[in-house]
């Protein structure tokens, strides 16, 4: 009897193991056809292989990308958010319903920036009290008679990084929700519990509300993109 | 040897060790080299920032290869719902062949091309065991931890990705010839 097409792929990639891979090495030695297949599955990978990404241009970016970081995180000396790449698209800003940036800046001191590598973001919730909040005053800068609208957005930024602040930018936008999109999404993984991700990756709970986003499916087993596992099959089971 | 990720000189040789993989990852699921560095970059900049500890230099190379590849397929993912919504606002953007690297437009063969398309027609679930397999050059045992899945199912599936590309392909040099 011939061989099956997966013993062979298994064999081709070197991953068939003892004493299978010796019972297919007698069977390729009076089987022609066996023979030609396996050929041809070697043939294959090697073309798949041969439309790889160009290692100048991997090599090219493996540089730039490297440069990027010993600048923005290996060396550094202070804040660094304004060489940080910020990317908005011109819809993603002004084709919602409303969109405001808010500024915030925590203290240099109050937030233990010294000897830590991280950089400590403050975030709403639990580190915000009037005392690590700065006002930002004209006077501190040269121009005492401009006034702190008369900045632009990137004057106050440049500013703040100046004086050694962390800033965090944030871009918060409400969108209208489309039920039309909602819909249109796959159900890829459904719990008993009633808990659904979908196929762009957003977990819901049985009431439609949104618990987590950004996920992917493997299996039975639902990753952050991060890589982290957030539950499996079992645990929400056993909720 | 357990590492810390947020060690310089580890970082250093990680990043040394790795970059080329993960940069083919990020291509071969995206077929975008701008996107792809963004990714890599990306990936090694949470790698850094979160100073984590590994058990082995292997293990922090998987844990890469796993935040590229979960990267990759969220922007694809993300680009297709994109270009849905366009599709429906009547739009028709696209410029340039996705397949093609720039770099070596004219250099680049037809069958290369060919077998891009094909790649990126692929399901998720075959797309990137293929890519980690043949792009990423992980055993079957490597493939099995990145993806979280047994071997047995990356057998399977190296087998049902090769078995799809092989009857796209044979259809394109039909049509070519
Ligand atoms: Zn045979």
């Amino acid at each position: 009897m011939c061989l099956d097409d997966q013993i062979l792929n298994t064999y081709v990639d070197g991953e068939l193991e003892e004493p299978w891979k010796s019972q297919v090495e007698e069977h390729l030695s009076y089987c022609t056809s066996c023979r030609n297949r396996c050929n041809s599955l070697r043939e294959l990978s090697r073309r798949i292989q041969d439309a790889q990404l160009s290692s100048e241009e991997i090599d090219t970016r493996k540089e730039r990308v490297l440069a990027l970081i010993e600048k923005n995180h290996l060396n550094k000396k202070k804040s660094s958010f304004m060489s940080r790449k910020i990317k908005f698209s011109m819809p993603q800003i002004f084709g919602v319903a409303a969109a405001f940036v808010i500024v915030f800046a925590g203290s240099w001191t109050l937030m233990g920036r010294s000897s830590s590598n991280v950089i400590p973001v403050p975030e709403i919730g639990y580190s915000i009290d009037v005392s690590n909040i700065t006002p930002v005053r004209a006077s501190d800068n040269a121009g005492a008679s401009k006034s702190l609208e008369t900045y632009t957005l990137d004057e106050i930024l440049k500013n703040l990084d100046a004086r050694g602040y962390d800033v965090d930018i944030r871009l918060k936008s409400i969108q209208p929700v489309n039920f039309d999109e909602v819909s249109e999404e796959k159900v890829v993984l459904a719990y008993a519990d009633g808990t659904s991700i979908t196929s762009d990756g957003v977990a819901r709970d049985a009431q439609g509300n949104i618990l987590a986003t950004g996920l992917s499916v493997e299996g039975n087993t639902v990753l952050t993109s991060d890589g982290s596992v957030v539950f499996s099959e079992l645990e929400v089971l056993a909720n | 040897m357990e590492i810390r990720s947020g060690d310089e000189n580890t970082f250093r040789r990680v990043y040394d060790d790795t970059f080329p993989v993960l940069m083919k990852v990020a291509y071969h699921i995206t077929y975008n080299t701008d996107v792809a560095e963004d990714i890599c970059q990306d990936a090694f900049i949470r790698f850094y920032d979160k100073n984590m500890t590994f058990p082995s230099e292997d293990e922090a190379r998987f844990w890469l290869i796993r935040v590229t590849k979960n990267l990759a397929i969220n922007n694809i993912k993300k680009k297709a719902r994109e270009a849905a919504s366009l599709e429906k606002m009547k739009r028709a953007p696209q410029a340039g062949n996705p397949f093609s690297d720039g770099a070596s437009e004219l250099l680049l063969h037809e069958s290369r091309q060919a077998v891009r398309k094909a790649v990126a027609e692929l399901p998720e679930i075959f797309r990137t065991v293929i890519v980690l397999r043949e792009y990423g050059g992980l055993d079957y045992k490597q493939i099995a931890k990145v993806l979280n899945i047994s071997e047995s199912n990356v057998k399977v599936r190296v087998h049902r990705a090769r078995k799809e590309l092989e009857v796209v392909l044979s259809r394109e040099d039909v049509d070519v010839s």
